[in-house]
């Protein structure tokens, strides 16, 4: 049985189960995918518009309306008529050149025959628009759409805001994403072609000339639009665009892998050779946790030789724990997962599998057995599993200190302050013990940035900040800091809207805007077609959000640690911990594996070629997916999002403990992904010592997936708790602490508001008369009578003033 | 603007003092382009060129040997740009907001003033001169152009929405204050040369290049 399932790729034949999901997490899906997510289904009819906008200006040109033959000279001088005409003040002709320059932007589609033929021609297109300063004439647009208040008063009127309220915004957004995710695409790849074009539109992004930047202008478009303001923005599309703008400018995984180990470089701190994503690709998913009642099969199946009864206490015990953590809804998972667990080496880790009865099962393996051509991820020998641990283990400088300050106390009998290498009067074993621990001792940049920071706090006169460096994150961090609390209070709240688990009813903002038709489906088919729409509206919206969440948390992180713990700080705030718990509180394999998408209708191939009709049947044509790729790339996200929020932070790691994230985050385990599986494992990690020791014995499986897979931090006690951070008081101190670090970093860098006790006292008389208070009515019209009371009457003996 | 050693020992001072009569005015002799020996060498042969013979159109846009195309094209740019505002002066003896309350040239097309982070509809005579203004801020950008002796084919690309929007100055000026235009025209050629030059450039097209050139045949696609 065994070596069938080797020859699976890891135990897909065994009916029942779910196969390794073969996943490939990177900055974004495909550049088709891309390109399609922008628009929804019900988009489609607008398509047409674009065609006859073009058909019609072609003709006031008396030219034919065929891209493909007209001159190179030619299209030239149309794209620049159409720019002019971008310029005028009637609304209509400036749309139809809008909507015309979009036409050429999705690649003259009704021209051609294949999606490979439109795709190039959007490439052709793009470059030859951006040649021309097509994006700034639409940036010019954008900004005439967001300041156009009668059409976000006409919105904030309406009962039901649809599709019609926001159609010129999405043509102009639609121009702008297109652009922009064309010009990513061509910096990903290896062509020289455009290389002048593109690089100097990525640079443009960040620094605008005296203007604006993009991104913190569709940042206030999402707070506008949260704020009730404007019901009408199209959201998906604006986080569409705000997401491939952060991505292109700040750069993504690759760009800040390199951006890292070159500021370590900088600083003289040694480059890790590790590289996160390699060895997370070369890591196996783990079966998830059991259910009992597969449990009690596979148990049969086994023939355990252990003892009934052992089995039965162990339940008992483990049901009565979890009812005291008030947990009746995890009933299954506190079934004992751990017989004969324990007993299992690494490799029967590895290889059992227990059946588990989903409804997804069936769906995976048919697809799964659909698609030969994707080799099974991990046939013996062409990835050997690996040996030893994934991971180097790291430990922080702190951490050898309290070590030695520990032994000092018990061998010498007292402790040496800020002295980490004297050994003296120590036994061997410790020696040993500080050896090993020396050799792993990582410092990281932001340890080097605090300390930096508490330096200036000590001595703010004599120590110098240095120059900052303008660095293109520190340049967004500048823009974004006035309003990146609302920011963030808008982002988590497009978030929830989205959320699968999220009732219509609570919603406070409808996102729902942007895709509604005006008119309501009529029939069965239509009523499915939007429920699809819908839902994959609402996946997009997540995946965008996440992303933008993530990355910009990466990026702040690297530019400077405060920075990142002041936007980490207002997400917590923001509650985005329960939220993205609340997210994961679903039935999550239903939620990756989800096929909100009808591959017919997707663009391009919605317009180009022959068009089956739409049918329940024709519904499905084409998708070969086992997985929903968006929504294992959100879920990745948001486990990073939360696993930046609380890493070493007791506090944060308490609120997952509160709000049961355990039980949660274990049946998310059931996904079949490594990259998935280790995230989740680093949480449960963090808060595996305030879980319990019943909770620990029920759930040895876990435990082990987690020695097995996440890093392990020498001489750190994460599964027993005897750690004295830990202590429960301190928690609200320590959020405070590192709030005031983080205003004072802020302040002192990017707010004028100075200490006062740091500056000159002002002792020149006529600027001191010279500054106006504001005293009282009754006051000014009395003064005299206060002067005669509190002054004249008394007396002041000036002379013993210097006799002290 | 550059001194050179004569024969005789004597310098030539290409430059007006302060009290220079006006008909002494730049009266210095030509120095041939090679010679010239200055970062500001482009600039000053097309302004020699220029008040040598005006007419002279397709001497001025003669571009010396072994220049980069970019700067030649940002050069004549600038200088279009401050010529234009001899222009701008003579408009504001007649333009007003009260009359031409839009920047039109023909009927149909009112234009938008994009100097502002929100483009909107300005007054002839204020787009006139916030236009000049924004061209002359861009073509100064040291973002941008922080040379004059090369440039970057992405900045070079910038020019085009310069000359499309600097251009409705001409033809606004053209349709609506025929007078001022053809006396300007007389003595600059201003309008011609510029539409001599964007042609030669494909910095436009030629169907937007509504203002008719004296014995010239305007041969568009079509009117717009």
């Amino acid at each position: 049985m065994v070596i069938s399932q080797e020859a699976f790729g890891g135990g897909c034949s065994n009916s029942g189960e779910t196969p390794d999901l073969i996943f490939n997490y990177d900055d974004t899906d495909t550049h088709p995918n891309e390109i399609s997510e922008l628009y929804s289904y019900t988009e489609q009819p607008e398509l047409s518009l674009n065609v006859r906008a073009f058909e019609e200006q072609m003709e006031s040109y008396n030219i034919p309306p065929s891209w493909q033959r007209l001159s190179p000279e030619n299209q030239q001088s149309v794209v620049m008529k159409l720019l002019n005409q971008l310029e005028i003040s009637n609304k209509s002709l400036r749309m139809r050149s809008a909507r015309c320059i979009l036409y050429l932007a999705q690649g003259c589609w009704a021209e051609m025959q294949s999606d490979a033929e439109q795709l190039q021609w959007t490439r052709k297109n793009v470059m030859l628009l951006c040649k021309f300063g097509t994006f700034s004439a639409f940036t010019d647009l954008l900004n005439i759409e967001i300041e156009n208040n009668t059409a976000a008063h006409v919105a904030m009127r309406k009962i039901a805001v649809s599709l019609a309220d926001s159609q010129d915004l999405r043509v102009i957004l639609s121009v702008l994403y297109t652009i922009v995710e064309v010009i990513r695409n061509e910096s990903n790849s290896d062509s020289n072609e455009y290389k002048e074009i593109t690089e100097s539109f990525i640079n443009d992004i960040i620094y605008p000339d005296g203007e604006e930047i993009m991104i913190v202008k569709l940042l206030g478009m999402v707070t506008k639009f949260c704020s009730g303001a404007a019901p009408h923005f199209p959201m998906k599309k604006v986080l569409l665009l705000l997401w491939k703008l952060i991505l292109i400018s700040l750069g993504g995984m690759n760009a800040l892998k390199n951006m890292k180990s070159e500021k370590r470089k900088k600083v003289g701190l040694p480059v890790y050779d590790e590289d996160t994503m390699e060895v997370v690709k070369s890591m196996r998913p783990s079966s998830p946790p059991a259910s009992a009642s597969d449990l009690l099969e596979a148990q049969n199946q086994k023939r355990n030789t252990r003892p009934f009864r052992r089995q039965i206490l162990m339940k008992q015990s483990s049901l009565d724990d979890h009812d005291t953590l008030g947990n009746g809804m995890e009933m299954d998972s506190s079934m004992g997962s751990e017989n004969n667990d324990e007993m299992n080496d690494l490799s029967e880790f590895y290889d059992r599998r227990v059946s588990e009865n989903n409804e997804n099962n069936q769906m995976y393996n048919a697809s799964f057995q659909n698609r030969p051509p994707t080799p099974p991820p991990n046939i013996p020998g062409t990835i050997i599993v690996p040996r030893g641990l994934p991971w180097k283990p790291k430990v922080r400088q702190k951490e050898i200190d309290a070590f030695l300050d520990n032994s000092r106390l018990k061998f010498v009998g007292y402790s040496l302050h800020g002295d980490s290498t004297t050994l003296a009067g120590l036994p061997l074993p410790i020696h040993e013990g500080v050896k090993i621990l020396k050799e792993h001792v990582y410092t990281s940049l932001s340890e080097l940035q605090i300390q930096k920071e508490e330096e200036i706090a000590r001595n703010p006169f004599s120590t110098s900040e240095g120059e900052i460096e303008m660095s293109k994150t520190e340049i967004l961090y500048q823009a974004m800091f006035p309003n990146l609390p609302q920011y963030m209070i808008a982002l988590l709240k497009i978030l929830l809207a989205a959320a699968p688990t999220s009732k219509a009813k609570t919603d406070s903002i409808n996102i729902m805007a942007d895709i509604l038709p005006e008119e309501m489906p009529m029939t069965v088919l239509q009523s499915m077609k939007l429920g699809i729409d819908v839902n994959r509206h609402k996946e997009i919206i997540v995946k965008a959000v996440s992303a933008i969440l993530l990355l910009l948390l990466k990026h702040f992180k690297l530019n400077h640690i405060y920075q990142f713990e002041f936007m980490s700080q207002h997400l917590v705030f923001a509650n985005c911990i329960p939220l993205v718990l609340k997210f994961f509180n679903q039935n999550i394999m239903a939620y990756v594996g989800a096929k909100n998408v009808i591959p017919i209708l997707d663009f391009p191939s919605c317009v180009i070629g022959d068009q089956p009709e739409l049918t329940v049947e024709t519904l499905e044509i084409g998708d070969a997916s086992p997985y929903s790729w968006r929504n294992i790339f959100s879920c990745i996200n948001l486990l990073r999002i939360l696993n930046k929020l609380t890493k070493w932070k007791h506090s944060r790691i308490m609120m997952l403990v509160v709000f049961k994230s355990a039980p949660i985050l274990k049946r998310t385990l059931k996904v079949r992904h490594a990259m998935t599986q280790l995230y989740v494992l680093k949480l449960l990690k963090m808060q595996t010592k305030y879980l319990g020791r019943q909770w620990r014995k029920s759930n040895m499986k876990t435990i082990s997936a987690i020695y097995q897979k996440v890093r392990h931090r020498l001489n750190d006690d994460w599964a027993f708790g005897n750690d004295l951070d830990a202590r429960p008081w301190d928690f609200q101190a320590e959020e405070c602490a590192l709030r005031g670090s983080v205003d004072r970093f802020n302040n002192r860098r990017y707010s004028q508001v100075c200490d006062t006790d740091y500056e000159p006292v002002d002792n020149c008389l006529s600027s001191v008369l010279g500054v106006s208070y504001d005293l009282s009515e009754s006051f000014t019209s009395n003064y005299e009578l206060w002067l005669e009371q509190e002054v004249f009457s008394n007396s002041v003996d000036w002379d013993k003033l210097l006799e002290n | 603007m550059s001194k050179m050693k004569m024969a005789d020992g004597s310098t030539i001072l290409r430059r007006n003092r302060p009290g220079t009569k006006a008909e002494d005015f730049c009266h210095w002799p030509d120095e041939a382009y090679e010679e010239m020996d200055s970062t500001l060498a482009v600039q000053q042969c097309i302004q020699q060129l220029i008040r040598k013979d005006a007419t002279n159109i397709e001497l001025i846009l003669k571009m010396p040997e072994a220049l980069d195309e970019g700067v030649w094209k940002y050069e004549h740019l600038r200088q279009f740009c401050m010529e234009l505002n001899g222009l701008a002066i003579r408009l504001q003896e007649e333009c007003r907001p009260e009359t031409c309350n839009q920047m039109t040239a023909t009927e149909q097309w009112i234009f938008l003033c994009a100097a502002h982070k929100t483009p909107k509809e300005c007054a002839a005579i204020d787009y006139t001169r916030h236009t000049l203004d924004g061209a002359a801020c861009l073509l100064n950008s040291n973002k941008y152009f922080p040379s004059r002796v090369s440039i970057k084919e992405s900045s070079v690309a910038k020019l085009g929405s310069v000359c499309r929007r600097v251009y409705r100055i001409f033809s606004h000026a053209y349709y609506h204050h025929r007078t001022i235009f053809d006396e300007f025209e007389s003595e600059t050629c201003l309008c011609k040369r510029f539409t001599h030059f964007v042609t030669k450039y494909n910095l436009m097209s030629k169907d937007n290049l509504i203002v008719p050139i004296l014995g010239e045949t305007t041969t568009g696609e079509s009117e717009a």
